[in-house]
């Protein structure tokens, strides 16, 4: 079952165009083409307004939440080129950082997993990709992937910090060995594979979809050994990319499905065994994938509410 | 910003939205001479690849046609989705002609590309376009007003619209309208719009102002809107373009007027009907709004003039413009960064000879600059407006707890913005449940775990098993919860004792039948015989001879009688001769009950008698050592036997109780990925947890690392589908693992508990138990109140009143519930107020106060120590009494709290009081706390702990000296961990550590660790003397690994935490 559990008015003045829950699924941000980020309380069903928070001059595309670790950080990019990092200090958020380095509207912004420490991708039309990371002090060192994506990155993703296989943890006071990755998607339809030996570089193309890449995302770590990638794009098809030898490291796409109009996004669950796919037919639907391999779609979405079809649950549990 | 640029002088054409990759075909312009005056002319292809960051374009194929051309367009007639390339080029000649070539043909090289030509035109073919609904339908225009509409399927006779127009004129445009299929207008130089009803095959509407001065260069319908066209003149005079709304045709709705000399070519982006690209003769290629007129965009072009533009169907970021100077350049709206673009060689070669009249057609180029510098401006910035292809409509996110978060944008005609602005934003919050099965079994295993009626669970389990194995999981596991748990599971392996018992009865009765009378007299003989021999030796007494003689004439019987007269030692030396010489099948049997050397069963018997192992362990072994011969016997299971026997391990470990190698075990047979196999294990793990925690009163509030990770991904699980609450009660509590740390602080959030300081890793208490003024961080942890509690005494001050300090905020719960007469303190006040859990937080360690149920093992159970001062304590006292059955040690805490240090005898040690735990590096223990001023309070013993310890012992024996240095090393690594320590966090593992070493410091007290565990310990602590604490650590590898897990469990993962520490800090 897919039920409204809340309702939240943004009095937002245009289009909306992301909303976020943070960590804990108790704060909502939401942004809009009216320049206009917003936060709300959604505790209990309920919506307080937090913050309304003003500075961009543009459209605001992504809202990201970094992890609570850090404190109540918010960051949020623009079609005015800019991201801008907003932090809650003393129960009032204020603007905090403003990065100003992309030529373009900056389309996407994801925050690297905590274990990195407070580092911020994004991914603009300007086709780079700059990487901020705090210094302390306020300060935020930049680096920038220049030419990502031809004519416009659209969306930035971070692998999971875990590194796969390992289900136990390590033991404390030993820092295991990390590798930053990431993923972005963009107009030059391919989803690129980044990491940083030293310094960031390529290190895959990721080659399936003949049109714009709207959205990837990288699948949460369960603690298998499979990476997963989850793509959409402009033609309408949304792929599953799954590399399961950390080593050879070759990326299989899956197609799960094309619809017939534009897919703008994917996201994972938690537990990463559910895809939500939002459709340019302002369509949500709901996959999973069976036992059989097969993604199967397993609920259709309107305006928040659902069924499960339960085929894919019982068709496992015919398999026990 | 400039992607890409082909040096050709030529009309372009976009391949269709649907073909991929993206071609841009190209043919000679009609109106081309190039430097060479060449009359040859070509249709090329080139592929756009952004992939490649260079300005060069990839040429795919080149035809050399015998035509130059005036219109060139890319129609998708007949194309199917997969091929690379299809669809139809049609081009207008100079002569009348219109001809189809088939681009897979010339891009393969094919020599026949042409489909078909007609040149049924009078003049060249300036004005083509495909009808959007029926691509098969092509309309043309040409001199004389012709215009005629093609059908691809039958190319020979074209129609027309209508009786041509009068006077004739030349047809510059041609469009097709973007919403009705059946409406075409055409344009011409002249300034005259007609618009075409083909179902009436007539003209319906003329659009003309009455200036006389609109030259039509460009025509093109609105996107969205049926009756809105725009016209664009290149006349100089009135270089503006016109929007006209057909339904108010007296005159233009909107004139743009942003070009400065007149217009060659308009394009209206089909994917957002804001844009309108425009290009003249003042050498700007322009973007703007035609709905209002606005300029959202001025592309750094060159200085040339532009005189064809086209936005590329498929990318809608992406324009082509070809321009008189001989090029067709490639450009982003979206701006960007030219760095890292290489500039062309020949763009200044090509610039440096440029052609000052190229058409001849005597028209003034504007004056040529200076040859362009590549230190042009690099960073271009992108259109003023998004563009609506990047206006993202719709979102559906996850977020923790099974949430899902939706937003959708009901799509408006952009004409009804007044509309718009009344449209609700909404977001919203969705809980998605999709493993209803998984989460209705979790409940009914929360349910019994609730009620203890842990019976029916199990039975309800065993009726609705499927298989056997499970059955008999199920039924070994509700055998916990039994009287009699031996017996019951010796009757699950098949041994009933009653039946045995009959039958053994039966046989005896039998037997007795026949025992010969013993009424008769007996001979004594002496004789030499062995008969005699013996007999002389019974009648001296000598017993060991007899039995000698016995067995040397293998009267086995008559020996094993004769010893068991002759005493213990002897008949045990008979016992283990007999054993040498006896051979029979089930000596080893007989052997091993004798000797009650039970681990000789377990370890050596065959696998496939595992059944009969197990029964004779649940028959003779001691409760001490029952556990571990389970173990012993699973972990052989596990090792040697065949896969159905590993499963059957499982069982063994449930008549151990060891939860860890139970885990262990499933998950290796089973797929532990689904959620429902998961809550299969669950549902295992958790009774048989509640099974041990009752039956042999253990703490089980430890858990092991593979327990504690199947928990937390349960947990997760449950999360997953929206049951909060309910993982945080599966949640594995007293863990130092920190995702598990992380995950319950996760989870409390999400239930709306506002925690104070994120790292905290336990919860303090419930929202409605905080107190408004609540501490600040340290409230985190759960057990600093109470620590808090003895701190309070300032050192060398008075202390406050009894009973006052209970009423501070250091513990908000105990307000209230306090007498405030201390008097009375220690006999009626209940142990220690206890933090109320949550009703659901069963998995937590057992509540102070609770006497496990049933005992079957009290060999576990210490005796209560005797009193040792009958003066301070006469036996009778009822409040002696009283607090020594307390199973808890709490009330010698709140008893000392309220007694004021004045009150206490001089040189007493009472550190646990004055000094703050952070420094005693263990939890003060009060050793002696010998309160005179307290009758009944039992004088001499030693109290545990409060919090270290929830359990029912009263008293503990003192440490063997020669194991005391153990407790003593270790606490001084603790100390010099914490005083070296800095983070708050590393500080609160080693308060926790500290108190957990407690276990290990009781079991040396009742000396019940193994002496190689001791050893081991000993070894550690000399490596600790040393600081080598790499070389403790892998001693304690090699103890934890050599060891019994359950012996060891309980303290040796907090030494690890303690050696870890210790090497990190290096102290």
């Amino acid at each position: 079952m897919v039920s409204v559990i809340n309702t939240v008015d943004t009095s937002h003045e245009d289009m909306i165009h992301d909303a976020q829950m943070d960590y804990y699924g108790t704060r909502l941000a939401t942004c809009s083409s009216d320049r206009s980020v917003k936060i709300f309380d959604v505790r209990n069903g309920g919506q307080i307004l937090i913050a309304d928070l003003r500075g961009h001059e543009g459209p605001v595309w992504q809202v990201a939440w970094a992890h609570p670790m850090y404190g109540n950080i918010l960051a949020s990019c623009s079609y005015d080129r800019k991201v801008i990092i907003w932090r809650e200090e003393n129960g009032t958020w204020e603007k905090s950082h403003e990065h100003a380095g992309h030529d373009s509207s900056v389309n996407s912004v994801c925050w690297a997993p905590h274990d990195y420490g407070l580092i911020l991708a994004c991914g603009s039309s300007d086709g780079a990709i700059s990487l901020l990371t705090y210094t302390g002090e306020g300060q935020w060192e930049v680096k920038k992937i220049n030419n990502a994506h031809t004519i416009g990155c659209n969306a930035v993703s971070w692998a999971p910090a875990v590194v796969p296989g390992s289900l136990i943890d390590h033991p404390s006071g030993q820092k295991p060995n990390y590798i930053k990755r990431f993923a972005s998607g963009g107009c030059d339809n391919l989803i690129k594979l980044e990491e940083e030996d030293g310094q960031w570089k390529e290190e895959q193309k990721l080659e399936a979809h003949s049109d714009w890449v709207r959205d990837v995302a990288w699948a949460p770590s369960i603690g298998l050994p499979t990476s997963t990638i989850a793509s959409c794009s402009q033609d309408g098809r949304v792929f599953i990319w799954t590399c399961d030898d950390a080593s050879s490291n070759t990326w299989s796409p899956k197609l799960l499905h094309k619809f017939n109009d534009v897919v703008w996004h994917v996201s994972w669950s938690i537990t990463a065994n559910i895809l939500a796919v939002s459709g340019g037919d302002n369509k949500v639907t709901l996959w999973k994938e069976s036992v059989d391999g097969q993604w199967v779609c397993i609920s259709d979405v309107n305006k928040g509410q659902g069924s499960v079809s339960a085929s894919v649950t019982e068709g496992q549990q015919n398999e026990q | 910003m400039k992607l890409k640029e082909v040096d050709r002088t030529a009309m372009q054409a976009w391949s269709p939205a649907q073909n991929h990759p993206i071609y841009l075909a190209t043919g000679t312009s009609a109106q081309q001479l190039d430097a060479t005056f060449s009359t040859n002319a070509s249709l090329e292809i080139f592929e756009l690849d952004l992939s490649d960051p260079s300005l060069d374009m990839k040429s795919c194929a080149t035809f050399s046609s015998s035509h130059r051309y005036h219109k060139l367009i890319w129609g998708p007639y007949k194309m199917d989705s997969k091929g690379d390339v299809s669809g139809v080029l049609i081009a207008g000649g100079e002569n009348g002609n219109i001809i189809l070539y088939d681009p897979s043909k010339i891009i393969a090289g094919d020599k026949e590309v042409v489909i078909a030509q007609n040149d049924k035109h009078t003049g060249p073919v300036r004005a083509l376009d495909v009808n959007i609904f029926q691509t098969n339908l092509v309309a043309s225009g040409a001199n004389e007003s012709e215009i005629y509409i093609w059908d691809l399927n039958n190319f020979a006779t074209p129609m027309t619209p209508g009786a041509k127009t009068q006077p004739p004129e030349d047809i510059s445009c041609i469009a097709w309208n973007r919403q009705v299929q059946h409406i075409l207008a055409s344009a011409s130089p002249s300034g005259r719009a007609t618009v075409w009803d083909l179902r009436k095959n007539e003209p319906i509407i003329k659009v003309s102002d009455h200036s006389n001065r609109m030259h039509c260069s460009g025509l093109a319908w609105h996107p969205d809107v049926a009756t809105q066209m725009v016209l664009a003149s290149e006349d100089d005079r009135l270089p503006v373009i016109q929007m006209w709304d057909l339904r108010f045709a007296s005159s233009p709705l909107r004139v743009l007027e942003n070009h400065a000399r007149g217009i060659l070519a308009i394009a209206w982006s089909m994917a957002d009907p804001e844009l309108l690209l425009s290009c003249g003769k003042d050498a700007k290629i322009l973007c703007s709004n035609p709905n209002t007129g606005e300029v959202l965009y001025e592309l750094p072009t060159n200085t040339q003039w532009c005189f064809d533009i086209q936005w590329c169907p498929r990318n809608p970021a992406v324009l082509s413009a070809a321009s008189f100077d001989g090029r067709i350049s490639v450009y982003s709206i979206m701006g960007g960064s030219t760095d890292g673009l290489r500039q062309k060689q020949v763009d200044k070669l090509s610039s440096s000879f440029g052609n000052l009249d190229p058409f001849g057609t005597g028209q003034p180029l504007p004056p040529l600059q200076i040859p362009q510098q590549t230190a042009q401006h690099s960073i271009v910035l992108p259109l003023k407006k998004p563009p609506k292809w990047i206006r993202r409509p719709v979102g559906a996110s996850f977020s923790f707890g099974g949430k899902l978060v939706t937003f959708e944008n009901v799509r408006m005609p952009s004409h009804q913005g007044a509309e718009q602005q009344q449209q609700q934003h909404h977001v919203f919050i969705s809980q998605v449940v999709t493993e209803k099965e998984f989460l209705s079994r979790s409940d009914q295993l929360q349910q019994a775990v609730q009620s203890q009626g842990f019976i029916n669970y199990c039975q309800k389990k065993i009726d609705a098993s499927q298989t056997e194995f499970e059955k008999n999981v199920w039924s070994f596991l509700k055998v916990n919860f039994e009287d009699d748990s031996r017996g019951k599971y010796l009757e699950l392996l098949g041994y009933r004792k009653e039946d045995l018992g009959k039958k053994h009865i039966k046989e005896e009765k039998e037997e007795s039948e026949f025992l010969p009378s013993s009424g008769g007299t007996f001979n004594i003989s002496v004789s030499g015989d062995i008969d005699g021999l013996i007999t002389q030796a019974l009648l001296t007494g000598n017993f060991e001879s007899a039995v000698d003689l016995c067995l040397h004439d293998n009267r086995m019987a008559d020996a094993i009688i004769l010893a068991i007269a002759g005493g213990q030692e002897l008949l045990a030396r008979t016992q283990k001769k007999y054993f040498a010489k006896s051979q029979s099948k089930i000596t080893r049997l007989i052997t091993a009950v004798v000797m009650k050397n039970w681990k000789e069963i377990v370890e050596s018997c065959d696998l496939k008698n595992w059944r009969e192992a197990l029964a004779a362990v649940l028959t003779y072994a001691k409760p001490d050592e029952f556990s571990a011969l389970c173990d012993l016997l699973g972990t052989r299971l596990e090792n040697e036997g065949d896969s159905l026997l590993q499963t059957q391990a499982c069982l063994c470990y449930i008549c151990a109780g060891n939860v860890e190698k139970l885990v262990a075990c499933w998950t290796k047979a089973q797929d532990g990925s689904h959620p429902l196999s998961l809550q299969d294990l669950i549902e295992k793990v958790v009774i048989l947890r509640k099974a041990v925690q009752l039956t042999q009163a253990m703490d089980t509030s430890t858990v092991g690392v593979l327990l504690a990770a199947k928990m937390s991904q349960y947990a997760n699980l449950l999360a997953a589908q929206g049951s909060i609450a309910a993982a945080l009660a599966f949640l594995p509590d007293n863990t130092n693992q920190p995702n598990i740390m992380q995950l319950r602080d996760r989870l409390c959030r999400a239930q709306g508990e506002p925690v104070a300081g994120h790292e905290s890793p336990k919860i303090p208490y419930e929202k409605q138990q905080l107190p408004k003024g609540r501490p600040g961080p340290v409230a985190g942890h759960h057990q600093m109140p109470r620590v808090q509690t003895q701190q309070y005494y300032p050192h060398g001050e008075n202390p406050p009143p009894p009973g006052f300090i209970m009423h501070g905020n250091v513990n908000p719960n105990a307000a209230g519930q306090l007498p405030t007469s201390p008097g009375h303190m220690h006999t009626q006040v209940p142990p220690y107020p206890q933090p109320q859990r949550p009703q659901n937080g069963w998995n937590d360690p057992p509540a102070l106060n609770r006497v496990p149920k049933k005992k079957k093992m009290p060999e576990n159970f210490m005796p209560p120590v005797p009193i040792t001062s009958p003066i301070m304590n006469p036996l009778g006292d009822p409040q002696s009494q009283m607090l020594q059955q307390q199973p808890s040690a709490p009330v010698p805490l709140s008893s000392q709290s309220s007694f004021p240090q004045p009150h206490l005898p001089g040189g007493q040690p009472f550190h646990g009081v004055q000094q703050p735990l952070g420094q005693t590096g263990m939890p003060p223990s009060f050793s002696k706390p010998n309160i005179e001023g307290a009758p009944g309070a039992p004088i001499g013993n030693t109290f545990q702990h409060v919090q270290s310890l929830p359990t029912k012992k009263i008293t503990k024996k003192p440490i063997p000296d020669e194991h005391l240095i153990l407790k003593t090393t270790f606490e001084d690594l603790i100390q010099r961990c914490l005083s070296s320590a800095t983070d708050p966090q590393t500080k609160r593992k080693l308060d926790d550590a500290s108190k957990r070493l407690e276990f290990l410091y009781d079991k040396l007290r009742e000396q019940t660790l193994s002496p190689t565990i001791t050893s081991g310990l000993h070894n550690i602590a000399r490596s600790i003397e040393t600081r080598n604490y790499s070389e403790g650590l892998t001693m304690h590898t090699h103890i934890v690994s050599t060891s019994n897990f359950s012996e060891t469990s309980a303290f040796m993962p907090v030494l690890k935490v303690v050696l870890t520490q210790a090497n990190k800090l290096g102290v």
